[in-house]
């Protein structure tokens, strides 16, 4: 119809972009949000708003299922795009906009049939769904009047496979395959119902490819489970590049490795700043650190990242806001950086960052022992998220948020497994 | 009593709202391009409204045994609300309906997004949609009282629930200027009932977006455009309120009006992105322990000072 | 025009109230009785009494919400996905409400109601006030806070963790002993 495709030719002007990093293709996350900031193009939150979806880095396995799941929840009219290397986003992302303007919206065309929840993606059962007797047809084939609407299995942090809990089947027929929810008491000695969640692995802003397993009740935070998924072939964490090139005899200088450290911290910081709703701050990290990882001089940049780490470190309300969350009540921690709360991580970072600052203008080559670079390999990665399930118990769903975007393990170290570690 | 208004009054209420609205969008994505240090230009500033087509032409969503009744009445409530509190907002000096209890009009408009957000929170049947809609109604037992006495303190200085009567008591002197807690939780609570800014706790990324999580279609639209819709309402209704309404030398009043809600609103939207999400959870012992104490006081002061001086300062 | 309105709004109010026992999701049951107050507030708007009405829908929308809450929080059922019966003893309560709806029609229809003598007052909601409350307003206002009083006090009584979980046994804390932090850290 013209309406409609004229429609879609506007609507394709200024797509929003659902980024789906996988495990180890940090360089592609740093490239796609460089475009998607070039262009103005406003990065999707959740598969509802999206109208491209970019597959940043290769799916392994483990973690197909989920961009599968995600790309289902995806509604029309929408495209593909998948960047393999960080060269590869610009082209993907014009493909899929080319794609986009050019697509025919799909109103009368049959939906995909969507797979039974209980066998393909495991929808997590909500607090009210209760066993009950379905009128014979589960919801996941409801094809509701005029309008095709893919039949979605939930928020895009569902992933499929044999992944999901299945909690006790009682033998009835319940709208969508939803299990009923089970109950066990809570911090104030009520017994509430416990809700299934797994938090990612493709959450906007979370470590890529963690899969946080929750049992929530209400949105407090009962028992979790950390686990990585997807793994990539080998362990390349993208921030400690210029240390690696040094020890392999490159010529790299002080400054530049200064400029990535800075890069590392910025890029953690913008992270978290994005999930403690800064946007303005966040933002500007995210400028500050695509333009901190160029190549080249960057004469004025060492004032501008000064200035925003003054102004995170002595943010008031982000200091009030994050205090006292994130502790491992009574215990002590097993890697050093996991044993503050949340506003001491942080803080960290931005005089880290104020450090990393004062080095570039050093043109003397760099020295690899002094400082590292800014994560510390794979034993600290693993060491995080074994204490991340304990400072996970007993906080709420933001809380939550925020403390594993403090820690932000960087997992492109990880090559094996990690063992789930659990606390409740 | 309530004088019946003409039906293209709302109409009229309706396109002044879009219009301000539209301009904040523009300003919300001007702001957004110099953050990300991005070259701003005419198309940087008009293309947020590219989301109406956009979403126009999305599909619906459906999520296995949503509430679609409440679902969808509750994304319609969003910006029903808004208009509806626009209605007994001046602008010059022309209302759409003049009604004797305007200010509790407002009001009550206002509170039917706690119903239409927690449905919207609701209806989905997914996690993080009804953690955002219960968020918005932690959020809003947090504000409401602080609003309400803020409100309260107002009509207490000119003696009158009616808006243009309080209009008129801002001959002398702005309210802004002797009742200035009641200005600022005034417009503390705009971001509030809006949920945007350090009050977007509802609708946050660490939700992925909560009640807005699941939408997509013209079902999206409209709750952006509800969010919107509230945040310019607010900034509309804080003129009279506070600022003296359509008052002012040189310009007619209707341009006056027009100027103070543009700067009213261009302050919010400058502030909403300069301050981090306020979580419900601390914020809700500030509120009670510390906003509700100092909303009372002021209302206290105002009315102590209209009772010595026999009215409004 | 009021009859029209009338027409409209007094229907409304009692279907939705017929349909708070009719739906099987309790999340619709208190939305329609939302419903219903909201056609109450709006019914008292049309015999001219704004403030009234007006206040009416403000909090009934409030308590509604918070209902909600309860609802959701206590009652089995709450999205009404299970097929079961959430109404019990009903013959007898039809029953009775049955005859309390026709006694007060027919006392509706019966009564004698007074004509009107003079003009109608200024501000409606002033005259029904000070008719309602006048002589007793001190009486009123004291009513007020002692029903606040009453309810901060019953929710008081039943915490179960009081001033010695929070603050120790000699109530020298300094941080309370809550499962998590207020904003003001009292």
């Amino acid at each position: 119809m013209g309406l409609t495709s004229l429609l879609v030719r506007a609507a394709a002007a200024r797509p929003h972009v659902l980024v789906a990093v996988m495990p180890g293709a940090t360089a592609v996350r740093l490239a796609a949000e460089d475009q998607l900031r070039r262009r103005g193009w406003p990065a999707a939150l959740t598969p509802a708003d999206a109208d491209i979806l970019l597959v940043a880095g290769v799916p392994a396995p483990g973690i197909a299922d989920a961009v599968e799941a995600t790309w289902a929840a995806v509604p029309a009219p929408r495209a593909r795009a998948r960047a393999v290397r960080a060269g590869d986003v610009a082209a993907a992302l014009d493909g899929a906009r080319a794609e986009l303007a050019a697509s025919v919206p799909r109103r009368h065309a049959g939906a995909p049939p969507i797979a039974d929840a209980r066998g393909e993606c495991h929808v997590p059962g909500s607090p009210e769904a209760m066993s009950g007797a379905d009128h014979g047809h589960p919801a996941n084939h409801e094809h509701p009047g005029d309008h095709e609407a893919p039949v979605v299995p939930g928020p895009h942090d569902a992933h499929g496979g044999q992944l999901g809990h299945d909690l006790g089947d009682m033998g009835m027929e319940m709208p969508g395959g939803l299990p009923m929810a089970d109950r066990g008491p809570d911090r104030d000695g009520l017994t509430l119902d416990q809700l299934h969640v797994p938090l990612g692995p493709l959450l906007p802003d979370w470590p890529a490819g963690l899969v946080v397993r929750l049992v929530l009740q209400g949105d407090v935070i009962e028992h979790a489970e950390a686990e990585v998924i997807g793994l990539a072939a080998e362990a390349a964490s993208f921030w400690t590049e210029p240390w690696r090139r040094a020890a392999a005899g490159e010529p790299v200088t002080s400054a530049t490795a200064a400029r990535w450290r800075a890069a590392a911290y910025l890029d953690s910081l913008a992270r978290f700043l994005s999930v403690a709703g800064w946007d303005a701050a966040a933002a500007s990290a995210r400028a500050l650190r695509d333009e901190a990882l160029t190549d080249g001089p960057a004469p004025g940049l060492a004032l501008p990242v000064r200035r925003l780490a003054r102004r995170v470190s002595r943010s008031r309300v982000l200091a009030w806001s994050t205090r006292g969350i994130g502790l491992v009540p009574g215990e002590a921690a097993t890697a050093a950086t996991a044993a503050d709360d949340v506003t001491v991580r942080y803080r960290r970072w931005c005089r880290e960052l104020s450090e990393a600052v004062t080095a570039f203008g050093d043109d003397s080559p760099l020295d690899p022992a002094v400082p590292g670079p800014p994560r510390g390999g794979p034993g600290e990665a693993r060491a995080l998220l074994a204490a991340l399930p304990r400072q996970l118990e007993g906080a709420e769903l933001a809380a939550a948020r925020l403390i594993v975007a403090s820690v932000d393990p960087d997992l492109d170290e990880l090559v094996s497994p990690v063992g789930a570690g659990h606390g409740h | 009593m309530v004088t019946s208004a003409p039906l293209w009054s709302v109409l009229v209420v309706l396109a002044l709202l879009a219009g301000f609205a539209a301009l904040a969008v523009a300003a919300d994505a001007l702001l957004a391009a110099r953050a990300a240090r991005r070259p701003v230009s005419a198309t940087v500033l008009a293309a947020p409204l590219a989301e109406v087509p956009r979403l126009l032409a999305a599909q619906r969503r459906v999520t296995p045994a949503a509430d679609r009744l409440l679902w969808q009445v509750g994304l319609v409530t969003v910006p029903v609300a808004g208009v509806l509190a626009a209605v007994v907002i001046p602008f010059g000096g022309q209302t759409a309906s003049r009604m004797s209890a305007g200010v509790v009009w407002f009001n009550a408009m206002e509170v039917l997004t706690w119903a239409g957000v927690w449905m919207a929170g609701w209806g989905p049947n997914a996690v993080l949609a009804l953690v955002g809609g219960y968020r918005f109604v932690a959020q809003g037992l947090a504000y409401e009282l602080p609003l309400m006495f803020a409100l309260i303190s107002a009509a207490a200085g000119a003696q009158s629930l009616d808006v243009a009567d309080i209009v008129g008591a801002q001959g002398h002197l702005w309210f802004a200027a002797w009742m200035p807690a009641a200005f600022v939780l005034y417009l503390g609570s705009v971001c509030a009932f809006s949920f945007t800014g350090p009050f977007g706790y509802p609708a946050g990324l660490d939700l992925a977006g909560g009640v807005a999580a699941e939408v997509s279609g013209p079902d999206r639209l409209m709750l952006q455009a509800g969010r919107w819709l509230l945040l310019t309402t607010g900034a509309g209704m804080a003129v009279p309120l506070f600022l003296g309404g359509g008052s002012g030398p040189g310009l007619p009043a209707w341009a006056w009006s027009a100027v103070k809600t543009a700067v009213v609103l261009a302050a919010l939207v400058w502030g909403r992105r300069r301050v981090p999400v306020i979580r419900a959870d601390r914020y809700a012992e500030l509120a009670w322990v510390v906003l509700i104490p100092l909303a009372v006081v002021q209302a206290l002061a105002v009315g102590l000072i209209v009772l010595v001086k026999g009215g409004p300062l | 025009m009021t009859v029209a309105v009338f027409c409209v709004l007094a229907p409304l109010a009692a279907a939705s109230g017929v349909m708070v026992f009719r739906f099987g999701s309790m999340a619709r049951a208190t939305i329609a009785l939302l419903v219903s107050f909201l056609a109450t507030g709006g019914l008292l708007i049309v015999l001219g009494l704004d403030y009234l009405g007006i206040v009416v829908i403000l909090m009934m929308i409030m308590e509604m919400v918070i209902m909600a809450v309860f609802m959701v929080a206590y009652m089995m059922n709450p999205a009404g996905l299970m097929p079961m019966s959430m109404v019990h003893n009903r013959r007898v309560s039809l029953a009775v409400s049955s005859a309390v709806f026709v006694l007060l029609a027919a006392g509706i229809f019966a009564v004698r109601w007074p004509r009107r003598v003079g003009a109608a007052p200024r501000d409606p909601t002033f005259a029904l006030g000070e008719a309602l409350m006048g002589p007793q307003m001190l009486t009123m206002v004291t009513l007020g806070f002692a029903l606040l009083a009453t309810m901060v006090a019953a929710v008081v009584l039943a915490a179960s963790r009081g001033r010695y979980d929070r603050f120790g046994d000699d109530l020298k804390d300094r941080l309370p002993a809550d499962p998590a932090r207020g904003g003001v850290g009292r």
